[in-house]
């Protein structure tokens, strides 16, 4: 595949699916300077996976498998290390549109950002209408155990709904 | 009053077709001069340092061979090799610095004028690990021909492989750091569709 081809594939991606991306960011991050770092980190790990994809799975499946592992391993790195840079590159990047401030939406957000990090994957996939099957497929888990956090996930966020 | 999960789902379907986040313009560009500059500065620098260390040392390695009225045809060929190199980033750097007045100031000037600084950074660290290699071939050969003791030519192989190694870390930063800088252009240039 040549460096052009890739481009192309890229921004086609991107303007087709990078809603799918902002609400991984959203889930995994808080601070606007995070959201910046992990948005950034997912689309080079997004551009690298390009040469990889086999049209095995859809565009969809594949764009969650890269960027929710992404977001998990960020997610790990973040808890290890203070960064920076970012800190020193100033104002940030992405802001939060005005017609996104739904208040259940944001406590929703929130009650997925509480949850670890593979479950906040679980949590985005079940409300995205993935099947086990799928998720177990894009998380590296048995179907099983999917169902076990599913249930918990599930059972968490309704009784967080109590007003 | 308990939600549904039916519920939760409807509300985390209210956000299709609603732009969740808007692209600061201001900030990118805020970013994107910052890393020109930091460009800027690290391949002046390397530019400068290279230049210096080799028109000095190969003019150091000319002088000695003059001095002593060496034979050894390599040693030669080493220092001219160094002063053709430092020459040869002399013009480079010449050339680079006339072609960076032709970027205009504006967002897209600047992406272009960083992308372009890091592209040179990229092809100028490669030529410089490269050149590693004649470098490393000449002084094994003039070390050979002088009747040197093998472990002398043994660290040398040593120490100009670890400078190789760490050269192509460094080359894997400068080609990171470009990479990142054209999806930036691609995420603007989506935004902008």
């Amino acid at each position: 595949m040549t460096e052009k081809e890739q481009q192309h594939v890229f921004q086609e991606w991107l303007s087709l699916h990078k809603g799918l991306v902002f609400k991984i960011v959203r889930s995994y991050s808080r601070e606007a300077m995070d959201q910046d770092d992990l948005f950034q980190e997912i689309i080079i790990q997004v551009w690298h996976s390009i040469p990889s994809f086999r049209n095995e799975s859809s565009v969809t499946t594949w764009l969650y498998r890269i960027s929710l592992n992404t977001a998990i391993k960020w997610t790990r790195k973040e808890q290890k290390h203070n960064r920076t840079e970012a800190l020193e590159e100033g104002h940030q990047l992405l802001h939060e549109s005005e017609s996104s401030i739904d208040e259940r939406l944001v406590w929703l957000y929130e009650e997925i950002y509480k949850l670890d990090e593979i479950d906040r994957s679980l949590a985005i996939l079940l409300l995205e209408g993935f099947s086990y099957k799928e998720m177990a497929n894009l998380l590296g888990i048995t179907e099983s155990n999917v169902g076990v956090k599913i249930t918990r996930i599930k059972k968490q966020l309704i009784t967080k709904s109590k007003k | 009053m308990t939600m549904e999960f039916e519920e939760l789902k409807k509300i985390w379907d209210s956000q299709y077709g609603k732009p969740l986040y808007a692209l600061d313009e201001k900030a990118l560009h805020n970013r994107i001069v910052s890393k020109r500059k930091s460009a800027y500065h690290i391949t002046n620098k390397s530019e400068l340092l290279s230049i210096l260390v080799n028109l000095g040392a190969g003019s150091f390695v000319l002088a000695i061979n003059l001095l002593d009225q060496s034979r050894n045809v390599f040693m030669y060929l080493m220092s001219g090799w160094m002063l053709c190199t430092g020459l040869y980033v002399w013009v480079s750097r010449l050339r680079r610095k006339k072609g960076d007045l032709q970027f205009d100031r504006s967002l897209q000037g600047d992406l272009h004028y960083a992308i372009s600084m890091a592209t040179y950074q990229v092809r100028f660290s490669q030529l410089m690990r490269w050149n590693f290699l004649p470098i490393g071939a000449l002084i094994v050969l003039a070390l050979w021909v002088g009747n040197k003791p093998i472990w002398i030519g043994v660290l040398m192989l040593i120490f100009l492989g670890l400078t190789y190694y760490a050269s192509g870390w460094e080359h894997r930063i400068y080609t990171s750091r470009k990479q990142e800088l054209e999806l930036l252009k691609d995420k603007l240039e989506t935004e902008e569709k």
